[in-house]
């Protein structure tokens, strides 16, 4: 392992091919009667219908779309440090976001942040103050709505190109009814788990002797429910539910130069089997405890080196992470530009981006990997849209972006990854990253191909990247020389879970400076006994 | 909204303080609002306090509070909207507590007697008549219970592991001291046990429960009539009086110190010709509320508790103030301005009488 904290990686380009995705859904044959079985769907169409019917100031546009989105989310949280529980908490709520439009598909009143309202929503089934919520939000959504209507109209006076794309899709209704997820812990185990865990540095012998070295220690874990009710005036109906745990640990430490050294490791998943046993999670922690004993020891890395670097899988996917996962969605460009979309890739349109022998697709509807859950998955997007497969990078090229229902040019529909947290707008994002290498190497010639490498130019070593930490700046990643054949799973908590699977990564010339950062005083005293 | 808290805090000092003090509180917030047509928001809130949750009142007492809240707002929703005013006054105790926790309380702090950003109202003050003869006030967080109401501020010792004392802040009308915490003052070089944060900030002198009272209390129904006698002696068709006033306790601005200003809520005008009182809505108060102190005339005979949350500079704590109704010489007020935003457009649901448009599929 070796403390780098930045890669540069420098690119070509070129063009070729793009390929156009195929949804794929298997829906049951859902009814509206049938949701409205549901206490919460029923009272949320009984509000919708009354707003489309009668929402309306004198004067002033009806909305053509109303949005109701309630997510209830059950989220456990417990912590711990230097051996003992520091406490749990226990969030339980009902967040109610509603979207109204105004005008028309071609020119609405969406734009910019704060679209749409925000209410708390009643716990309990009770459809009077279900509505209630959802009536309070509306009349602010409406309302703010005619404003920023008003205002776009007014900004589109002022530019000579006009918008490249319509302001929302038409997209086909859908009534999607999955039966929502429950949160079943026993919480005083996990608290008593992650206290034990926290203090493995001080009570494993395999590792206890480094203990006056340890700065910290924490574990921690978190299990969290979302469910999610949708009804759009368009027709849809949706219900989803999604759960997500996580087990983790973190330790640090300070060299004798005051650099610090971290390490963190986290078992994730959307069940509580897909989490490390007790064992292996204990493994990984004192894997992470004596690790820091072998880096306060670690020779300083050179200034700067030029040659290749192999990324372990694990590292391999942090590092595809922060180059795609922001790349590859499409947003509505600023007004009056003629740009595709924002970010790294928005003019790469059939650009080469990876190289040719690397493909990438984004696959909300791949559930397990190897037998292991993928928090990632889903079957049907924040805004109503079932979930496809994209694929977005063909032999290298960028041949699709990841979109929901704000088209961009040549992109009139969504395809499925309008993905929002608990409390935001949707906007696209990824699922599950795949990202996949024709003829990929096993590990030992991975590593064979490396010490070849460091031969034919006369180094005397070269880096293999097992874990990647701190801030990554990935620029274009051309110089893949070769990728692994086996996919890490890295499943990512969140309030929008994402999981990238990717391989092992040999880059033929990376640059890796010394971090630099300002080293601290170590503490004054040793810990106590 | 219902809070209920058990804390303990630990203290220890390099000084050989060892201190292990209990907090307990419970507390339930009604908070209610209505928009009147014109676009004025209205607002009532009541708290109510105990030490403990078996302390709260019954469910029945509750409700009926919440009931009288709505009523209120009902009523202030169709209330005249006020014109501008200068003439006398009468706040109700529990307005009057409010009234000096923000207009005074905040002024003792010893804190903002130095610095060159603070007002320093009071710096110079000591020994001086700041209030009339009649009133005094201390701050005594000693003090758990007022009549049978649950004094909030109480605590045993303040967050710099100092012992809570009752201060007697302002006497027979002359101020004698300041709210000290450990931060000395050019006069004052050592706490009073009123050093007070929330968990994490930093303590600075605070209120606990300040306490007003008077040596020239008359029953309310004099203060009324004395109203009315002022009022027409000062040739005005009605005095002003104040149900209830808001600050920072628990409304929006919690933790913004510019919240030591109060807005009235509840007012009515008291008429001459013995006309029925009658509420009006949207009343600022113009000025320096502090001049309106020293035209205190009198006072009532019953003293009000309010608990509430008081936020500042050190955070958010509990606090009490205590004080009995007041008859004000003058007061100046003005149209409030705020909220010209349209009422909802479609009734809240559960009132409104038509049907929904959509036929049900069962």
């Amino acid at each position: 392992m070796n403390p780098i904290r930045s890669l540069a990686v420098l690119a070509a380009a070129a063009l070729l091919a793009a390929c156009l995705s195929a949804p794929a859904l298997g829906a049951a044959p859902q009814t509206r009667a049938d949701a409205e079985k549901d206490p919460i769907l029923k009272a949320m169409l009984v509000e919708l219908d009354r707003s489309m019917t009668q929402l309306q100031l004198p004067g002033f546009a009806k909305p053509f779309f109303i949005q109701y989105r309630i997510v209830e989310v059950d989220d456990f949280t417990t912590k711990a440090e230097f051996g003992a529980s520091e406490g749990s908490s226990h969030a339980h709520q009902r967040v109610a976001r509603i979207t109204v439009r105004v005008g028309d598909y071609k020119t609405d009143s969406s734009g910019g942040r704060g679209d749409g309202a925000l209410e708390l929503a009643a716990l309990d089934d009770d459809p009077i103050a279900l509505r209630s919520a959802l009536w309070a939000g509306t009349d602010q959504a409406y309302k703010s709505a005619l404003a920023a209507y008003a205002q776009k109209q007014a900004a589109l006076k002022q530019v000579q190109t006009p918008p490249q794309a319509d302001d929302f899709s038409h997209e086909q209704p859908i009534i999607a009814l999955a039966a929502p997820l429950r949160l079943k812990l026993d919480e005083a185990d996990w608290v008593r788990r992650v206290a034990l865990a926290s203090g493995l540095y001080r009570t494993d012998a395999s590792v206890n002797a480094g203990q006056q070295d340890v700065e910290y220690s924490t574990a921690e874990f978190h299990g969290r429910v979302a469910t999610e009710w949708l009804v759009t005036s368009e027709g849809v109906i949706v219900r989803k539910s999604a759960a997500e745990y996580q087990q983790s640990v973190g330790v640090g430490t300070q060299a004798a130069d005051g650099m610090r050294l971290d390490r963190s490791y986290a078992s994730t998943g959307n069940a509580l089997k897909d989490l490390d046993s007790p064992q292996a999670f204990a493994q990984h922690a004192l894997g992470l405890i004596a690790s820091l004993t072998d880096l306060r020891k670690a020779p300083l890395v050179e200034e700067e080196y030029h040659g290749p670097v192999l990324l372990s899988s694990d590292a391999g996917a942090d590092t595809l992470r922060y180059l795609l996962a922001g790349s590859v969605t499409a947003a509505r460009p600023a007004l009056g530009t003629q740009a595709r979309t924002n970010g790294p890739f928005a003019s790469s349109y059939h650009a080469r981006v990876l190289p040719d022998f690397l493909d990438v697709q984004d696959d909300p509807g791949l559930k397990t990997f190897d037998g292991k859950g993928l928090v990632g998955a889903y079957d049907v997007d924040d805004e109503g849209v079932p979930a496809q497969a994209v694929k977005l990078v063909t032999a290298g090229r960028l041949s699709n972006y990841l979109i929901g229902r704000e088209p961009v040019r040549d992109f009139p529909q969504s395809n499925g990854h309008g993905r929002a947290g608990l409390t935001g707008a949707p906007r696209p994002a990824i699922g599950v990253l795949e990202i996949t290498a024709k003829n990929g190497l096993p590990d030992e010639e991975l590593n064979r191909k490396l010490l070849e490498m460091a031969t034919d130019r006369g180094l005397k070593s070269v880096y293999s990247v097992t874990t990647m930490g701190g801030d990554l700046t990935p620029r274009l990643l051309s110089s893949v020389e070769a990728a692994g054949k086996d996919m890490y799973v890295a499943n990512s908590f969140g309030d929008v879970p994402q999981t990238v699977l990717a391989p092992a990564l040999l880059l033929d010339d990376v640059t890796v400076r010394r971090a630099n950062e300002k080293n601290e005083k170590l503490p004054f005293y040793p810990p106590p006994e | 909204m219902l809070t209920v808290q058990n804390e303990t805090d630990y203290y220890a000092s390099s000084e050989g303080s060892r201190v292990v003090a209990p907090h307990l509180g419970a507390r339930v917030v009604v908070f209610a609002m209505t928009r009147a047509d014109d676009g004025m928001d209205l607002f009532r809130e009541q708290t109510f306090e105990a030490e403990t949750v078996e302390g709260l009142p019954a469910q029945s007492e509750l409700e009926a509070a919440i009931r009288k809240l709505g009523k209120s707002l009902e009523e202030l929703r169709k209330a005249p909207v006020t014109e501008p005013f200068d003439g006398p006054a009468i706040l109700s105790g529990r307005a009057a507590a409010v009234f000096f926790h923000e207009v005074l309380g905040h002024r003792l702090e010893g804190q903002r007697q130095r610095g060159d950003e603070e007002g320093q109202t009071f710096t110079k003050d000591i020994g001086k008549d700041i209030l009339p003869t009649f009133l005094s006030v201390a701050d005594d967080p000693t003090r758990t219970k007022f009549g049978a109401s649950w004094l909030s501020g109480t605590y045993e010792y303040d967050d710099e592991g100092q012992k809570a004392r009752r201060v007697d802040l302002i006497d027979n009308g002359v101020l004698k001291t300041f709210l000290m915490s450990r931060l000395p003052i050019a006069s004052f070089g050592a706490s009073n046990g009123h050093g007070r944060a929330q968990t994490g900030r930093m303590p600075t002198g605070r209120q606990g429960n300040l306490i007003v009272t008077s040596t020239k209390s008359e029953p309310e129904s004099a203060l009324r009539r004395q109203l009315i006698d002022e009022a027409k002696q000062q040739g005005k068709p009605y005095g002003l009086f104040f149900e209830d006033i808001s600050s920072g306790f628990a409304v929006t601005t919690r933790s913004s110190p510019q919240a030591f200003q109060v807005i009235p809520l509840v007012v009515w005008r008291v008429y001459v010709d013995g006309r029925p009182d009658e509420l009006v809505r949207g009343v600022s108060i113009v000025g320096t509320p502090l001049a309106a102190m020293k035209r205190i005339l009198a006072t009532g005979d019953k003293s009000e508790v309010f608990n509430g949350e008081c936020g500042a500079e050190s955070g958010t704590i509990p606090v009490s103030a205590v004080a009995p109704a007041m008859l004000l010489s003058e007061i100046e007020t003005q149209k409030q301005a705020q909220g010209t935003a349209r009422p909802p457009i479609l009734t809240i649901p559960g009132a409104d009488t038509q049907a929904p448009a959509h036929k049900e599929a069962q």
